[in-house]
């Protein structure tokens, strides 16, 4: 019986190619857009996972409150004084330990200096929390000492080559040296961090470095990842209530002066591996994933399958009819509606059998493609594991029966004598579902096709919003300490090159994050009283404005003509409107405190977008702080370039760079480039929105082609007479395309709402974003008629030329 | 074997009432060969498919080896005559997409036969019609002829107690026509009862009784010597 069934199938599906080849290849699509999706998901939901204790790690994140209860910063990290004290006051913590990254540090071998990014200072039980493998080294002790430090593979290879890393010595930013204790394997591609370069974390101890202590006192410094194990199945509920008086016992008279610190901040226990899809704070280890892309392509997974399905469907019942006269003698023979069933259900399983095998096979082909476009190192290794295979292999019974149930019904349900006595017409309720089925897939088609548009929109909205800075012609360069000295005369000798505009330097630079922040004092009264907003710092020199070419409101710049600067402060327009004055004017001459420091604001700068359009312009403080000798607030150094001469410009930076410090690795970018890394998810998002909307499209006008194939041919002989009562091919054109038009006005009308809904949700996460535009929608809904009028035609005319002799002498 | 009485069948369709059978009774003993004619549009067919229990009647009686079927469901149906009943149409009825051999199969499929045993069978048939040696081939490959001896041998491959033949021979010339005669009248003579619908005098005079039909009722038997 069954092989009886396979082999109508078979020859079924041989000979109607065209509607066998559309089912297959809609359907071979859509699994192969869904295993892709499906490799993405997985590897997404496998971040930290590796870790033996992964269910019982936690991260400790800290939250802060300003005087009127909001929450105005959320990190990863915690200041060292917290991993001091935890251990001692929460008996339930079985490992702690800590990452510190101390930022792009170089390091020399001899011969060999580079940058590095991935540098962190880390406690030595370590691999005691993290399952990661140590290859050489004992990871007990090898970052037990003060000064050494522990390389992956590939860093150990970088400096040393072939030779045994063991007991040699890095030289770090010219200033101390570090022995190698140990090379450990990289951290896997699908963990949250990945640390290149580890130091232990005692040579946070000396002095020199940061000091014993800071490591108990400085509550300020939030900037160490700290990791906790807890015991089995702990409810850390337990844990977070205790945390407030943990707090205001600790910190008393240390942060918040005066007052419960446990109102102005706030720790939280986050589960390891809720970190890459779920946390969301203002500062983390690497770029995390988000859940909401895994639900929007899950989402997309199915719905591209869903219309592949909804192809099947349509095409089958339509065809159906053509199969009448087969069903009708199966029936009489003594088939019974059963066997009918499993029969019409056996084709479609094992269509859609053919179809995921075939996409196994494109999915070698188009991983790859999506390794580029998204930037992941996706392989399908993933699914290779029988956990996953045998559900997939599995799946198609189900699709199969999704997609093939209607038709099976329906045509099993055939009256053998009706079917029998020739002519017979699949009509009624059967023409209305399949209208429903085209109607869905056009909403679907509409609304992705506005979702593309409106992405679009909103991503070239942030490429080109005026900024109120100049981001063209930057070169920036990491700045340190050893600079200090010459930092005058390193700029001079840069200006002097005409296509050097402006040399400044600063702790941070725009498109980077405004995550520092200290108490602000503003007059009162009679006194200074505290500010209850939450004003970002940034450390600038005289150049930093001219460099990027921010606007003054009001007031000056710092000027080296004024020798008393260093004291004074530069407010911009969101800063002086959250400390509650009125005018950028009678701000300027004002007295303020910031960070304990007393002086004047000196100007007002217009806004300007310092961190991404996806944020709000945060209230901001310039301070140019007196040089410390051996010391800096300054992390890098701006260059505005005429952007004439390029070549002989990086060559005048070159060698004026390898003359000041000789020591530190020659490296710049161009800001453009962090520019562009802003909005790359959003970049990535459009483009496989786009390709999957037009992936969806295809499909189903490859539905729509069939459908209308089919239902022209039924309509041959009407046409033949038409054609001889006087009709002319566009007339005739239009009577056939008339009915799939009124199918995507239907769908139009019911996926603009859908789409509005969900692009105005989308949209939320911008601070800054583009209005729905009502154009979208109909360019949309015309798109989607053309197409469907094209697909429709494309058979409409050919039945409509075709000699009315013809089609009349075949009746 | 067959017995009905006061058999209605009305076919509704909108305005239109068509009675197509009006109080019928017949009766059909076992090893009988009945040849049922009558002019077109009378409700020979329709007889038939009730007969065959293809169709279900509005009203009256229906007895069936014994049984009351005329209210059998859709399944019941199914399964009495799958065993029971052979189907020779006018337009043959193969199905395109299988091979000969594979058509005359097919209802030893439905009814449970193990393969070993199909096949047996299927070449049986097969060598009676004489058209073993195009059992690969598809219907359309066939002549007319040989596609009605296909037909007949799958009607006959599950050794039916019943044939019903629906104007058999309609679509054939005179010589394969009298063949497919002489088929029916072989099998008759082994014991299948047949009931044949027929426009042809001619092919009427094969069977043992004409039962001549006008506007759902019989009005004349004639009995064949
Ligand atoms: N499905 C149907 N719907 C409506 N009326 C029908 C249907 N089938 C048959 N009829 C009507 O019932 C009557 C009997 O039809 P039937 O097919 O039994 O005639 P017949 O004797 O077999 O004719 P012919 O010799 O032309 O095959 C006819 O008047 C026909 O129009
Ligand atoms: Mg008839």
């Amino acid at each position: 019986m069954i092989k009886n069934y396979f082999k109508i199938a078979i020859r079924n599906l041989l000979r109607h190619r065209l509607i066998s080849f559309i089912n297959l290849f809609g359907l071979t699509v859509g699994f192969t857009c869904c295993l892709l999706i499906l490799t993405y998901i997985l590897n997404e939901l496998s971040y930290d996972r590796y870790n033996k204790n992964a269910d019982n790690i936690y991260r400790i994140t800290r939250t802060f409150y300003n005087g009127n209860g909001d929450a105005t910063l959320k990190l990863s990290t915690i200041s060292p004084p917290f991993g001091y004290y935890l251990p001692t006051d929460f008996p339930e913590i079985q490992k702690m330990t800590r990452l510190l990254n101390i930022g792009t540090t170089s390091l020399r071998y001899k011969d060999k200096l580079l940058n590095e990014q991935d540098v962190y200072c880390a406690d030595e039980n370590i691999f005691d929390v993290f399952t990661i493998k140590v290859l050489k080294g004992n990871p007990a002790t090898a970052l037990k000492d003060p000064f050494c430090v522990m390389l992956t593979e590939e860093t150990a290879k970088k400096y040393f080559g072939d030779e045994d890393p063991i007991n040699k010595v890095l030289r770090g930013n010219n200033q101390f040296d570090l022995k190698v204790t140990g090379v450990f394997k990289n951290f896997p591609s699908n963990a949250h961090l990945h640390p290149d370069i580890l130091i232990s974390f005692n040579t946070l101890k000396d002095s020199a470095v940061y000091g014993e202590e800071n490591l108990r006192k400085n509550w300020g410094n939030n900037s160490f990842l700290t990791y906790i194990m807890l015991p089995e199945n702990y409810n850390v509920k337990n844990m977070e209530a205790r945390f407030p008086a943990f707090l205001d016992k600790h910190m008393a008279g240390q942060e918040y002066i005066g007052q419960q610190a446990s109102k102005f901040t706030k720790l939280d226990l986050q589960k390891l591996t809720d970190i890459h899809l779920h946390s969301h704070t203002d500062y983390e280890a690497e770029p995390n994933g988000d859940i909401k892309r895994v639900y929007i392509f899950s989402a997309i997974a199915l719905i591209i399958l869903l219309i592949a399905c909804i192809n099947y469907m349509n095409l089958s019942t339509a065809r159906s009819s053509l199969r009448a006269r087969e069903i009708g003698i199966r029936k009489v023979i003594g088939a019974r509606k059963k066997e009918l069933i499993l029969q019409f259900l056996g084709e479609s399983v094992l269509l859609t059998w053919a179809a995921i095998l075939i996409a196994f096979g494109l999915l070698y082909v188009v991983l790859p493609w999506l390794n580029t476009v998204s930037g992941q190192n996706l392989s399908i290794d993933i699914l290779l594991k029988w956990q996953v295979l045998l559900p997939l292999l599995l799946s198609p019974i189900i699709v199969g029966a999704l997609a093939g149930l209607y038709p099976a019904l329906f045509m099993s349900s055939f009256q053998p004598i009706k079917t029998l006595k020739g002519l017979f017409k699949v009509g009624g309720s059967n023409i209305s579902f399949r209208k429903v089925l085209v109607v869905t897939q056009f909403a679907i088609s509409i609304i992705l096709i506005i979702t593309t548009v409106i992405v679009f929109q909103q991503l070239k909205f942030m490429q080109n919003a005026s900024l109120g800075y100049n981001k063209d012609h930057i070169i920036t360069m990491a700045y340190s300490a050893q600079l200090n000295n010459g930092y005058e005369s390193f700029r001079n000798t840069l200006l002097q090159n005409p296509d050097i505009k402006e040399v400044g330097r600063s702790s941070r630079i725009p498109t980077g994050r405004l995550l520092d922040g200290m108490d602000a004092y503003a007059p009162g009264n009679d006194s200074m009283i505290p500010v209850k907003a939450d004003i970002r710092y940034v450390a600038a020199d005289y150049d930093f404005i001219p460099v990027y070419g921010i606007q003054m409101a009001e007031g000056r710049n710092f000027s080296r003509e004024y020798g008393t600067d260093t004291s004074n402060f530069i407010l911009n327009e969101a800063a002086v409107k959250a400390i509650g004055w009125k005018t950028s004017q009678e701000t300027v001459g004002k007295n303020f405190r910031y960070d304990n420091m007393d002086g004047h604001i000196i100007g007002v700068m217009k806004d300007f977008h310092f961190e991404s359009l996806h944020q709000t312009i945060a209230p901001l403080i310039l301070k140019m702080p007196a040089p410390v000798p051996n010391q800096t607030y300054y992390n890098a150094i701006s260059i505005k370039i005429s952007g004439q001469h390029l070549a002989s410009t990086l060559s005048t930076l070159k060698q004026t760079w390898e003359k000041y410090q000789p020591d530190l690795p020659y490296q710049y970018t161009f800001l453009d480039e962090n520019f562009d890394k802003l909005y790359a998810a959003e970049q990535t998002q459009e483009t496989i929105f786009a390709t999957f909307a037009c992936i969806a499209i295809f499909i189903a006008c490859l539905g729509l082609f069939g459908l209308s194939a089919f239902a022209i041919s039924q309509r041959i002989k009407e046409i033949g007479i038409r054609k001889v009562l006087g009709a002319n091919v566009s007339g005739i054109v239009g009577l056939l395309s008339k009915d799939f038009l009124m199918l995507v006005g239907i769908a139009s009308v019911l996926a603009f709402p859908i789409a509005w809904y969900a692009m105005n949700n989308w949209l939320k996460d911008f601070a800054y974003r583009i209005d729905i535009q009502w154009w979208v929608f109909l360019i949309a809904g015309i798109a989607a008629a053309l197409i469907a009028f094209v697909t429709v035609s494309f058979q409409a005319i050919k039945a409509a030329m075709v000699n009315p002799v013809k089609s009349l002498r075949t009746e | 074997m067959i017995k009905i009485t006061n058999l209605e069948k009305i076919y509704r369709t909108e305005e239109v009432e068509t009675v197509a059978l009006n109080k019928l009774s017949i009766e059909v003993k076992g090893g009988e060969f009945v040849a049922v004619m009558g002019p077109s549009g009378c409700g020979k067919s329709t007889l038939l498919n009730i007969l065959g229990l293809l169709d279900d009647p509005d009203a009256g009686s229906f007895v069936f080896n014994g049984i009351e079927v005329a209210k059998f469901n859709e399944r019941k149906r199914a399964d009495l005559r799958k065993h029971n009943i052979g189907f020779v149409f006018q337009s043959f009825n193969l199905i395109d997409e299988l091979t000969v051999f594979e058509n005359v199969e097919l209802p030893l499929i439905y009814t449970g036969v193990k393969s070993a045993d199909r096949k047996k069978r299927v070449e049986e048939v097969l060598d009676k019609v004489q058209i073993m040696h195009r059992r690969n081939h598809y219907p359309q490959q066939l002549s007319g002829g040989q596609q009605q001896r296909v037909a007949v041998a799958r009607a006959v491959v599950n050794s039916p107690k019943l044939i019903l033949a629906d104007e058999p021979t309609g679509n054939l010339d005179s010589s394969n026509g009298n063949e497919v005669m002489q088929m029916l009248t072989d099998l008759n003579e082994q014991g299948t009862t047949i009931v044949m619908v027929t426009h042809s005098e001619h092919d009427a005079r094969y069977s043992h009784r004409i039962i001549r039909m006008l506007d759902g009722q019989t009005v004349l038997e004639n009995i064949m010597v």
